[in-house]
Protein backbone atom coordinates (compact mmCIF):
# COMPACT_ATOMS: atom_id res chain seq x y z
CA UNK A 1 0.00 0.00 0.00
CA UNK A 2 2.57 2.42 1.29
CA UNK A 3 4.48 1.45 -2.54
CA UNK A 4 1.40 2.67 -4.37
CA UNK A 5 0.89 5.83 -2.36
CA UNK A 6 4.91 6.75 -2.91
CA UNK A 7 4.76 5.66 -6.87
CA UNK A 8 1.73 7.95 -7.36
CA UNK A 9 1.99 10.70 -5.18
CA UNK A 10 5.11 11.05 -3.90
CA UNK A 11 4.94 14.98 -2.83
CA UNK A 12 8.60 15.36 -2.71
CA UNK A 13 9.25 14.11 -6.51
CA UNK A 14 6.30 16.72 -7.26
CA UNK A 15 8.04 19.14 -4.78
CA UNK A 16 11.79 18.62 -6.65
CA UNK A 17 10.30 18.89 -10.43
CA UNK A 18 7.61 21.49 -9.60
CA UNK A 19 9.17 24.04 -12.19
CA UNK A 20 9.59 21.34 -14.87
CA UNK A 21 6.37 20.08 -14.43
CA UNK A 22 4.51 23.44 -14.75
CA UNK A 23 6.94 24.82 -17.59
CA UNK A 24 5.59 21.71 -19.65
CA UNK A 25 2.17 22.44 -18.49
CA UNK A 26 2.41 26.11 -19.95
CA UNK A 27 3.80 24.53 -22.93
CA UNK A 28 0.37 22.26 -23.24
CA UNK A 29 -1.58 25.43 -22.64
CA UNK A 30 -0.13 27.14 -25.24
CA UNK A 31 -0.50 24.88 -27.78
CA UNK A 32 -4.16 24.18 -26.75
CA UNK A 33 -5.22 27.91 -26.90
CA UNK A 34 -3.27 28.34 -30.18
CA UNK A 35 -4.51 25.45 -32.15
CA UNK A 36 -8.22 25.59 -30.49
CA UNK A 37 -8.48 28.94 -31.78
CA UNK A 38 -7.02 28.59 -35.08
CA UNK A 39 -8.89 25.46 -35.25
CA UNK A 40 -12.03 27.47 -34.94
CA UNK A 41 -11.38 29.81 -37.66
CA UNK A 42 -10.21 26.95 -40.08
CA UNK A 43 -13.54 24.65 -39.20
CA UNK A 44 -15.22 27.60 -39.91
CA UNK A 45 -13.87 28.06 -43.06
CA UNK A 46 -14.15 24.49 -43.82
CA UNK A 47 -18.31 24.47 -43.16
CA UNK A 48 -19.11 27.40 -44.67
CA UNK A 49 -16.84 26.30 -47.80
CA UNK A 50 -18.65 22.77 -47.81
CA UNK A 51 -22.03 25.08 -47.77
CA UNK A 52 -21.15 27.45 -50.95
CA UNK A 53 -24.03 27.22 -53.17
CA UNK A 54 -24.16 26.75 -57.34
CA UNK A 55 -22.90 23.90 -59.57
CA UNK A 56 -19.88 25.83 -60.33
CA UNK A 57 -19.09 26.01 -56.90
CA UNK A 58 -19.56 22.07 -56.45
CA UNK A 59 -15.42 21.13 -56.82
CA UNK A 60 -15.26 23.39 -54.09
CA UNK A 61 -18.06 21.62 -51.98
CA UNK A 62 -16.28 18.08 -52.82
CA UNK A 63 -13.00 18.81 -52.37
CA UNK A 64 -13.73 20.34 -48.48
CA UNK A 65 -15.74 17.20 -48.05
CA UNK A 66 -12.62 15.33 -48.99
CA UNK A 67 -10.54 17.37 -46.41
CA UNK A 68 -13.00 16.63 -43.50
CA UNK A 69 -13.18 12.98 -44.33
CA UNK A 70 -9.77 12.01 -44.34
CA UNK A 71 -8.91 14.52 -41.11
CA UNK A 72 -11.89 12.87 -39.44
CA UNK A 73 -10.82 9.70 -40.59
CA UNK A 74 -6.33 9.11 -39.88
CA UNK A 75 -5.38 9.22 -36.51
CA UNK A 76 -3.94 12.69 -34.76
CA UNK A 77 -0.72 10.86 -34.37
CA UNK A 78 0.21 9.97 -37.60
CA UNK A 79 -0.80 13.26 -39.17
CA UNK A 80 1.66 14.50 -36.60
CA UNK A 81 4.28 12.61 -37.83
CA UNK A 82 3.43 13.20 -41.72
CA UNK A 83 3.43 16.84 -40.97
CA UNK A 84 6.61 16.87 -39.00
CA UNK A 85 8.58 14.48 -41.10
CA UNK A 86 7.21 15.95 -44.32
CA UNK A 87 8.07 19.94 -43.23
CA UNK A 88 11.34 19.12 -42.08
CA UNK A 89 12.49 16.54 -45.00
CA UNK A 90 10.93 18.61 -47.84
CA UNK A 91 12.57 21.65 -46.39
CA UNK A 92 15.96 19.96 -46.41
CA UNK A 93 18.58 19.26 -49.34
CA UNK A 94 17.12 15.54 -48.40
CA UNK A 95 14.39 16.01 -49.81
CA UNK A 96 15.09 18.60 -52.64
CA UNK A 97 14.40 21.62 -50.84
CA UNK A 98 11.28 22.36 -51.87
CA UNK A 99 10.00 23.92 -49.04
CA UNK A 100 11.64 27.24 -47.63
CA UNK A 101 13.30 25.97 -44.43
CA UNK A 102 11.88 29.31 -42.31
CA UNK A 103 8.85 27.15 -43.47
CA UNK A 104 10.24 23.78 -43.06
CA UNK A 105 11.96 23.89 -39.52
CA UNK A 106 9.01 26.77 -38.19
CA UNK A 107 10.65 28.55 -35.00
CA UNK A 108 8.34 31.31 -34.91
CA UNK A 109 7.68 33.35 -31.55
CA UNK A 110 10.47 31.88 -30.38
CA UNK A 111 8.60 28.39 -30.14
CA UNK A 112 10.66 25.34 -31.57
CA UNK A 113 9.90 23.60 -34.28
CA UNK A 114 8.15 20.83 -33.04
CA UNK A 115 5.66 23.04 -31.14
CA UNK A 116 4.18 24.54 -34.57
CA UNK A 117 4.17 20.64 -36.48
CA UNK A 118 2.19 19.90 -33.41
CA UNK A 119 -0.04 23.29 -34.26
CA UNK A 120 -0.65 22.79 -37.81
CA UNK A 121 -1.27 18.66 -37.01
CA UNK A 122 -3.77 19.70 -34.22
CA UNK A 123 -5.38 22.62 -35.92
CA UNK A 124 -5.31 20.69 -39.35
CA UNK A 125 -7.18 17.24 -37.29
CA UNK A 126 -9.39 19.52 -35.13
CA UNK A 127 -10.57 21.98 -38.00
CA UNK A 128 -12.21 18.78 -39.65
CA UNK A 129 -14.17 17.99 -36.52
CA UNK A 130 -15.35 20.95 -35.59
CA UNK A 131 -16.39 21.52 -39.31
CA UNK A 132 -19.05 18.70 -38.72
CA UNK A 133 -19.99 21.22 -35.50
CA UNK A 134 -20.59 24.08 -37.35
CA UNK A 135 -22.26 22.57 -39.82
CA UNK A 136 -24.65 21.47 -37.08
CA UNK A 137 -25.01 24.59 -36.67
CA UNK A 138 -25.90 25.85 -39.55
CA UNK A 139 -28.13 23.47 -40.41
CA UNK A 140 -30.05 23.85 -37.25
CA UNK A 141 -30.72 27.55 -38.05
CA UNK A 142 -34.40 27.97 -39.62
CA UNK A 143 -34.28 27.55 -43.23
CA UNK A 144 -36.41 30.90 -43.15
CA UNK A 145 -33.43 32.73 -41.99
CA UNK A 146 -31.84 32.27 -45.14
CA UNK A 147 -35.04 32.97 -47.46
CA UNK A 148 -35.77 36.25 -45.12
CA UNK A 149 -32.13 37.16 -46.07
CA UNK A 150 -32.16 36.38 -49.89
CA UNK A 151 -35.45 38.13 -49.92
CA UNK A 152 -34.09 41.43 -48.48
CA UNK A 153 -31.84 41.22 -51.69
CA UNK A 154 -28.71 40.09 -49.85
CA UNK A 155 -26.58 37.39 -51.20
CA UNK A 156 -25.78 33.99 -49.79
CA UNK A 157 -22.30 35.10 -49.09
CA UNK A 158 -23.77 37.97 -46.88
CA UNK A 159 -26.83 35.92 -45.65
CA UNK A 160 -24.13 33.76 -43.96
CA UNK A 161 -21.98 36.35 -42.44
CA UNK A 162 -24.70 38.37 -41.11
CA UNK A 163 -27.56 36.38 -40.22
CA UNK A 164 -26.96 32.57 -40.64
CA UNK A 165 -23.01 32.01 -39.09
CA UNK A 166 -23.84 34.44 -35.96
CA UNK A 167 -27.07 32.49 -35.21
CA UNK A 168 -25.14 28.93 -35.54
CA UNK A 169 -21.96 30.20 -33.36
CA UNK A 170 -24.22 30.70 -30.88
CA UNK A 171 -26.23 26.89 -30.65
CA UNK A 172 -22.72 24.88 -31.29
CA UNK A 173 -20.46 27.03 -28.43
CA UNK A 174 -21.02 24.09 -26.25
CA UNK A 175 -20.11 21.01 -28.75
CA UNK A 176 -17.29 23.47 -29.69
CA UNK A 177 -15.61 23.32 -26.04
CA UNK A 178 -16.35 20.25 -25.90
CA UNK A 179 -13.78 19.67 -29.02
CA UNK A 180 -11.33 21.97 -27.24
CA UNK A 181 -10.96 20.05 -24.11
CA UNK A 182 -10.22 16.48 -26.46
CA UNK A 183 -7.88 18.84 -28.41
CA UNK A 184 -6.24 19.73 -25.48
CA UNK A 185 -6.07 16.42 -23.99
CA UNK A 186 -4.52 15.35 -27.61
CA UNK A 187 -1.74 18.14 -27.40
CA UNK A 188 -0.05 14.88 -25.50
CA UNK A 189 0.91 13.30 -28.66
CA UNK A 190 3.12 16.15 -29.48
CA UNK A 191 5.78 14.82 -27.25
CA UNK A 192 6.15 12.10 -29.89
CA UNK A 193 7.74 14.89 -31.98
CA UNK A 194 9.96 15.88 -29.28
CA UNK A 195 8.05 18.98 -27.77
CA UNK A 196 8.43 18.64 -23.93
CA UNK A 197 4.83 19.64 -22.99
CA UNK A 198 3.28 18.05 -19.56
CA UNK A 199 2.97 14.49 -20.17
CA UNK A 200 6.55 14.57 -21.37
CA UNK A 201 7.72 16.14 -18.51
CA UNK A 202 6.29 13.61 -16.53
CA UNK A 203 7.99 10.69 -18.15
CA UNK A 204 10.84 12.28 -17.66
CA UNK A 205 10.67 12.43 -14.18
CA UNK A 206 9.14 9.01 -14.47
CA UNK A 207 12.30 7.41 -16.21
CA UNK A 208 14.56 9.31 -13.92
CA UNK A 209 13.34 8.44 -10.28
CA UNK A 210 11.35 5.64 -11.30
CA UNK A 211 8.19 7.09 -9.95
CA UNK A 212 4.74 8.22 -11.74
CA UNK A 213 4.18 11.17 -8.53
CA UNK A 214 4.77 13.87 -11.91
CA UNK A 215 2.58 12.28 -14.27
CA UNK A 216 0.05 12.54 -11.46
CA UNK A 217 0.56 16.08 -11.02
CA UNK A 218 0.17 16.38 -15.12
CA UNK A 219 -3.21 14.82 -14.81
CA UNK A 220 -4.27 17.05 -11.97
CA UNK A 221 -3.33 20.13 -14.00
CA UNK A 222 -4.91 18.50 -16.61
CA UNK A 223 -8.98 18.31 -14.95
CA UNK A 224 -7.93 21.86 -13.30
CA UNK A 225 -8.76 23.09 -17.05
CA UNK A 226 -11.01 20.53 -17.88
CA UNK A 227 -13.50 20.12 -15.47
CA UNK A 228 -14.38 23.76 -15.00
CA UNK A 229 -14.92 23.63 -19.10
CA UNK A 230 -16.76 20.42 -18.50
CA UNK A 231 -18.88 22.06 -16.11
CA UNK A 232 -19.14 25.49 -18.52
CA UNK A 233 -20.42 23.56 -20.95
CA UNK A 234 -23.13 22.06 -19.01
CA UNK A 235 -24.70 25.32 -17.88
CA UNK A 236 -24.61 27.28 -21.19
CA UNK A 237 -26.55 23.90 -22.57
CA UNK A 238 -28.41 24.45 -19.67
CA UNK A 239 -29.18 27.90 -20.22
CA UNK A 240 -29.88 27.46 -23.84
CA UNK A 241 -32.67 24.65 -23.38
CA UNK A 242 -34.17 27.26 -20.93
CA UNK A 243 -34.27 29.70 -23.31
CA UNK A 244 -35.72 27.42 -25.91
CA UNK A 245 -38.60 26.60 -23.42
CA UNK A 246 -39.64 30.24 -22.98
CA UNK A 247 -40.10 30.87 -26.39
CA UNK A 248 -37.11 32.05 -27.50
CA UNK A 249 -36.10 30.18 -30.59
CA UNK A 250 -38.15 30.15 -33.47
CA UNK A 251 -41.04 27.93 -33.53
CA UNK A 252 -43.22 26.97 -36.46
CA UNK A 253 -47.03 27.79 -35.78
CA UNK A 254 -48.68 29.77 -33.00
CA UNK A 255 -45.41 31.69 -31.69
CA UNK A 256 -46.21 34.19 -29.48
CA UNK A 257 -43.15 36.05 -27.68
CA UNK A 258 -42.84 35.87 -24.19
CA UNK A 259 -43.52 39.45 -23.50
CA UNK A 260 -46.30 39.39 -25.73
CA UNK A 261 -48.86 38.14 -23.08
CA UNK A 262 -47.19 34.53 -22.92
CA UNK A 263 -50.75 33.64 -24.94
CA UNK A 264 -50.64 30.28 -26.17
CA UNK A 265 -53.95 28.63 -27.66
CA UNK B 1 -62.10 37.49 -66.87
CA UNK B 2 -60.71 40.48 -65.02
CA UNK B 3 -60.93 43.23 -68.01
CA UNK B 4 -61.40 46.11 -66.29
CA UNK B 5 -58.74 45.53 -64.24
CA UNK B 6 -56.03 45.25 -67.10
CA UNK B 7 -56.86 47.80 -69.18
CA UNK B 8 -56.32 50.08 -65.84
CA UNK B 9 -53.14 48.35 -65.74
CA UNK B 10 -52.40 49.01 -69.75
CA UNK B 11 -53.32 53.42 -69.01
CA UNK B 12 -50.50 53.20 -66.49
CA UNK B 13 -47.95 51.92 -69.39
CA UNK B 14 -48.32 48.28 -68.77
CA UNK B 15 -48.73 45.98 -65.79
CA UNK B 16 -46.65 46.11 -62.87
CA UNK B 17 -46.51 42.18 -62.85
CA UNK B 18 -47.29 39.66 -65.89
CA UNK B 19 -47.24 36.09 -65.25
CA UNK B 20 -47.39 34.05 -68.41
CA UNK B 21 -48.28 30.27 -68.08
CA UNK B 22 -45.71 29.41 -64.83
CA UNK B 23 -45.41 26.27 -63.80
CA UNK B 24 -43.44 24.69 -60.69
CA UNK B 25 -43.21 21.50 -59.60
CA UNK B 26 -41.72 19.61 -56.74
CA UNK B 27 -40.16 16.22 -57.48
CA UNK B 28 -43.62 14.54 -58.51
CA UNK B 29 -45.83 17.37 -57.08
CA UNK B 30 -46.96 19.65 -59.96
CA UNK B 31 -47.87 22.95 -57.62
CA UNK B 32 -48.09 25.50 -60.25
CA UNK B 33 -50.03 24.52 -63.52
CA UNK B 34 -49.82 27.54 -66.12
CA UNK B 35 -50.55 30.75 -63.75
CA UNK B 36 -51.67 33.55 -65.94
CA UNK B 37 -52.34 36.96 -63.54
CA UNK B 38 -51.51 40.33 -64.78
CA UNK B 39 -51.37 43.43 -61.54
CA UNK B 40 -51.32 47.06 -62.24
CA UNK B 41 -49.37 49.33 -60.45
CA UNK B 42 -51.01 50.07 -57.32
CA UNK B 43 -53.84 47.18 -57.40
CA UNK B 44 -54.26 45.40 -54.18
CA UNK B 45 -54.42 41.51 -55.50
CA UNK B 46 -56.13 39.56 -52.81
CA UNK B 47 -55.19 35.33 -53.48
CA UNK B 48 -57.86 33.01 -52.23
CA UNK B 49 -57.91 29.22 -52.62
CA UNK B 50 -57.68 25.65 -50.12
CA UNK B 51 -53.95 25.03 -48.77
CA UNK B 52 -51.86 23.31 -51.42
CA UNK B 53 -53.66 25.28 -54.35
CA UNK B 54 -50.15 26.99 -54.85
CA UNK B 55 -51.16 30.27 -53.66
CA UNK B 56 -47.94 30.57 -51.90
CA UNK B 57 -45.54 28.97 -54.21
CA UNK B 58 -46.83 31.33 -56.69
CA UNK B 59 -45.54 34.45 -54.28
CA UNK B 60 -42.01 32.74 -53.92
CA UNK B 61 -41.74 32.10 -57.94
CA UNK B 62 -42.36 35.95 -57.94
CA UNK B 63 -39.67 36.81 -56.10
CA UNK B 64 -37.45 33.83 -57.73
CA UNK B 65 -37.15 32.04 -53.90
CA UNK B 66 -38.13 29.27 -56.02
CA UNK B 67 -37.68 29.71 -59.90
CA UNK B 68 -40.45 28.62 -62.04
CA UNK B 69 -39.41 25.83 -64.27
CA UNK B 70 -41.97 26.94 -67.29
CA UNK B 71 -43.46 30.15 -68.34
CA UNK B 72 -42.67 33.96 -68.08
CA UNK B 73 -42.67 36.51 -65.46
CA UNK B 74 -41.98 40.12 -66.13
CA UNK B 75 -41.57 42.58 -63.76
CA UNK B 76 -42.08 46.21 -64.55
CA UNK B 77 -41.86 44.96 -68.29
CA UNK B 78 -38.46 43.14 -68.01
CA UNK B 79 -38.39 39.56 -68.10
CA UNK B 80 -37.25 38.25 -64.68
CA UNK B 81 -37.52 34.20 -65.89
CA UNK B 82 -34.92 32.23 -67.91
CA UNK B 83 -36.22 29.82 -70.38
CA UNK B 84 -34.52 27.32 -68.65
CA UNK B 85 -35.73 28.21 -65.06
CA UNK B 86 -32.27 28.51 -63.67
CA UNK B 87 -31.70 31.43 -61.88
CA UNK B 88 -29.86 34.73 -62.85
CA UNK B 89 -27.57 36.76 -60.84
CA UNK B 90 -28.77 40.03 -62.04
CA UNK B 91 -32.44 39.02 -61.88
CA UNK B 92 -32.51 37.93 -58.79
CA UNK B 93 -30.88 41.47 -57.59
CA UNK B 94 -33.28 43.40 -60.01
CA UNK B 95 -36.52 41.34 -58.48
CA UNK B 96 -34.97 41.34 -54.84
CA UNK B 97 -35.13 45.18 -54.85
CA UNK B 98 -38.25 46.23 -55.95
CA UNK B 99 -40.37 42.73 -54.50
CA UNK B 100 -40.42 42.76 -50.86
CA UNK B 101 -41.96 39.76 -48.98
CA UNK B 102 -43.59 38.95 -45.55
CA UNK B 103 -43.63 35.34 -44.58
CA UNK B 104 -46.03 33.59 -42.40
CA UNK B 105 -43.72 32.84 -39.62
CA UNK B 106 -42.13 36.07 -39.95
CA UNK B 107 -38.15 35.13 -39.94
CA UNK B 108 -37.20 37.79 -38.07
CA UNK B 109 -33.36 37.83 -37.27
CA UNK B 110 -33.64 36.38 -33.70
CA UNK B 111 -30.16 37.76 -32.88
CA UNK B 112 -30.73 41.35 -33.27
CA UNK B 113 -33.35 44.15 -32.29
CA UNK B 114 -36.21 45.19 -33.90
CA UNK B 115 -33.87 48.35 -35.32
CA UNK B 116 -31.57 46.08 -36.74
CA UNK B 117 -33.28 44.00 -38.52
CA UNK B 118 -34.83 46.78 -40.30
CA UNK B 119 -31.95 48.30 -40.81
CA UNK B 120 -29.74 45.18 -41.40
CA UNK B 121 -30.13 45.11 -45.23
CA UNK B 122 -30.51 48.64 -45.74
CA UNK B 123 -26.73 48.31 -44.61
CA UNK B 124 -25.40 45.80 -46.93
CA UNK B 125 -27.67 45.25 -49.33
CA UNK B 126 -28.34 49.53 -50.52
CA UNK B 127 -25.00 50.89 -48.59
CA UNK B 128 -26.28 52.72 -46.48
CA UNK B 129 -24.54 54.48 -43.67
CA UNK B 130 -25.55 53.13 -40.20
CA UNK B 131 -27.08 56.10 -38.91
CA UNK B 132 -29.32 56.55 -41.90
CA UNK B 133 -30.32 53.03 -42.04
CA UNK B 134 -31.13 53.11 -38.18
CA UNK B 135 -33.14 56.82 -38.67
CA UNK B 136 -35.36 54.87 -41.61
CA UNK B 137 -35.83 51.92 -39.60
CA UNK B 138 -37.03 54.09 -36.53
CA UNK B 139 -39.16 55.72 -38.85
CA UNK B 140 -40.78 52.41 -40.12
CA UNK B 141 -40.95 51.16 -36.98
CA UNK B 142 -43.09 54.25 -35.82
CA UNK B 143 -45.18 54.05 -38.81
CA UNK B 144 -45.92 50.13 -37.86
CA UNK B 145 -47.06 51.42 -33.98
CA UNK B 146 -43.53 50.14 -32.64
CA UNK B 147 -41.47 53.33 -31.80
CA UNK B 148 -41.03 51.76 -28.31
CA UNK B 149 -39.86 48.33 -29.29
CA UNK B 150 -36.94 50.01 -31.59
CA UNK B 151 -34.13 47.85 -28.92
CA UNK B 152 -36.14 44.89 -28.29
CA UNK B 153 -35.29 41.55 -29.11
CA UNK B 154 -37.90 39.27 -31.21
CA UNK B 155 -38.37 36.48 -28.23
CA UNK B 156 -39.71 39.62 -26.20
CA UNK B 157 -42.42 40.74 -28.40
CA UNK B 158 -45.67 39.17 -29.18
CA UNK B 159 -46.52 37.73 -32.57
CA UNK B 160 -48.27 40.41 -33.80
CA UNK B 161 -45.48 42.60 -33.31
CA UNK B 162 -43.25 40.47 -34.56
CA UNK B 163 -44.75 40.28 -37.66
CA UNK B 164 -44.95 44.44 -37.82
CA UNK B 165 -41.49 44.36 -37.76
CA UNK B 166 -41.65 41.81 -40.50
CA UNK B 167 -43.40 44.50 -43.07
CA UNK B 168 -41.29 47.51 -41.74
CA UNK B 169 -38.02 45.31 -42.70
CA UNK B 170 -39.26 44.85 -46.21
CA UNK B 171 -40.78 48.07 -46.47
CA UNK B 172 -36.94 49.56 -45.55
CA UNK B 173 -35.90 48.27 -49.18
CA UNK B 174 -38.20 50.55 -50.54
CA UNK B 175 -39.90 48.15 -52.54
CA UNK B 176 -42.77 48.67 -55.33
CA UNK B 177 -44.52 45.26 -54.95
CA UNK B 178 -45.55 43.82 -51.48
CA UNK B 179 -46.07 40.14 -50.83
CA UNK B 180 -47.61 38.81 -48.29
CA UNK B 181 -47.86 35.06 -47.86
CA UNK B 182 -50.55 34.59 -45.04
CA UNK B 183 -48.90 36.47 -42.73
CA UNK B 184 -51.89 36.30 -40.15
CA UNK B 185 -52.30 32.78 -40.15
CA UNK B 186 -49.86 31.88 -37.46
CA UNK B 187 -50.73 34.77 -35.07
CA UNK B 188 -52.93 34.28 -32.00
CA UNK B 189 -57.06 35.87 -33.35
CA UNK B 190 -56.77 38.76 -31.04
CA UNK B 191 -53.23 40.17 -32.99
CA UNK B 192 -54.54 39.47 -36.07
CA UNK B 193 -56.27 43.19 -36.60
CA UNK B 194 -52.96 45.32 -35.52
CA UNK B 195 -50.83 43.47 -38.67
CA UNK B 196 -54.34 43.63 -41.08
CA UNK B 197 -55.04 47.46 -39.98
CA UNK B 198 -50.98 48.03 -40.88
CA UNK B 199 -51.76 46.16 -44.46
CA UNK B 200 -54.74 48.73 -44.80
CA UNK B 201 -52.73 51.84 -44.55
CA UNK B 202 -50.27 50.55 -46.97
CA UNK B 203 -52.91 49.38 -49.27
CA UNK B 204 -54.46 52.91 -49.20
CA UNK B 205 -51.32 54.66 -49.54
CA UNK B 206 -51.35 52.78 -53.31
CA UNK B 207 -48.62 50.43 -52.62
CA UNK B 208 -48.90 47.25 -55.74
CA UNK B 209 -49.73 44.37 -53.04
CA UNK B 210 -50.42 40.54 -53.31
CA UNK B 211 -51.75 39.60 -50.42
CA UNK B 212 -52.40 35.65 -50.05
CA UNK B 213 -55.00 35.00 -47.39
CA UNK B 214 -57.96 33.31 -45.73
CA UNK B 215 -58.97 36.74 -44.27
CA UNK B 216 -62.23 36.84 -46.53
CA UNK B 217 -62.93 40.13 -44.56
CA UNK B 218 -59.62 41.78 -45.62
CA UNK B 219 -60.13 40.87 -49.14
CA UNK B 220 -63.71 42.23 -49.26
CA UNK B 221 -62.97 45.42 -47.82
CA UNK B 222 -59.47 46.22 -49.55
CA UNK B 223 -58.68 44.34 -52.22
CA UNK B 224 -59.04 45.95 -56.09
CA UNK B 225 -58.93 42.37 -57.14
CA UNK B 226 -59.51 38.78 -55.57
CA UNK B 227 -58.10 35.80 -57.45
CA UNK B 228 -59.28 32.52 -56.91
CA UNK B 229 -57.23 29.30 -57.26
CA UNK B 230 -57.13 25.49 -57.13
CA UNK B 231 -54.74 23.23 -58.10
CA UNK B 232 -52.04 25.23 -59.38
CA UNK B 233 -54.49 27.79 -61.43
CA UNK B 234 -56.32 30.84 -61.55
CA UNK B 235 -59.53 29.43 -61.65
CA UNK B 236 -61.85 33.23 -61.31
CA UNK B 237 -60.73 36.63 -60.33
CA UNK B 238 -62.69 39.64 -60.61
CA UNK B 239 -63.98 42.53 -57.88
CA UNK B 240 -64.17 41.39 -54.30
CA UNK B 241 -67.97 41.78 -54.69
CA UNK B 242 -68.33 40.13 -56.98
CA UNK B 243 -65.97 36.97 -56.66
CA UNK B 244 -67.12 36.78 -53.06
CA UNK B 245 -70.69 37.79 -53.02
CA UNK B 246 -71.61 35.83 -56.47
CA UNK B 247 -69.03 33.39 -57.70
CA UNK B 248 -68.85 32.19 -61.19
CA UNK B 249 -67.04 28.75 -60.71
CA UNK B 250 -68.33 26.15 -58.76
CA UNK B 251 -64.67 25.69 -57.16
CA UNK B 252 -65.14 28.86 -55.89
CA UNK B 253 -68.14 28.60 -54.74
CA UNK B 254 -67.76 25.32 -52.67
CA UNK B 255 -64.70 26.62 -51.48
CA UNK B 256 -66.68 30.12 -49.58
CA UNK B 257 -68.78 27.56 -48.75
CA UNK B 258 -66.28 26.20 -46.34
CA UNK B 259 -64.62 29.35 -45.21
CA UNK B 260 -67.77 31.38 -44.65
CA UNK B 261 -69.31 28.58 -42.45
CA UNK B 262 -67.92 29.11 -39.46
Amino acid sequence: MDFILEYYFDLSVIKDNFGSILDGFWVTLKLSIISGALALAWGLVLAVLRQVPGRPAAPVRWLTIAYIDVFRGVPLLLVLLLVSGGLSTLSSPIGGEVIPREIGIPTWFGETSFFWYGVIGLTATYGAYMAEVYRAGIEAVPGGQMEASRSLGMSHGRAMRYVIVPQAVRKVIPPLLNDFIALMKDTSLVSVLGAVEVVQAGRDIQSDEFNGSGLVFGAILFLIVTIPLARLVDWLIARQQGRTQRGGKPVPKGTTGTAGGGITT
Amino acid sequence: MSGAAVVDGMENGGPTLRLEDVHKSFGDLHVLRGVELEVAKGEVICVLGPSGSGKSTLLRCINLLEPPERGRIFLEGREITCSEGRERQTDTDFVRRRVGIVFQQFNLFPHMSARDNVALAQEKVLGRDRSEARKKAEGLLARVGLSDKLNEYPDRLSGGQQQRVAVARALAMDPHVMLFDEVTSALDPELVKEVLDVMRELADEGMTMIVVTHEIGFARDVASRVVFMDEGVVVEQGAPEQVLGNPREERTKRFLGLVLEH
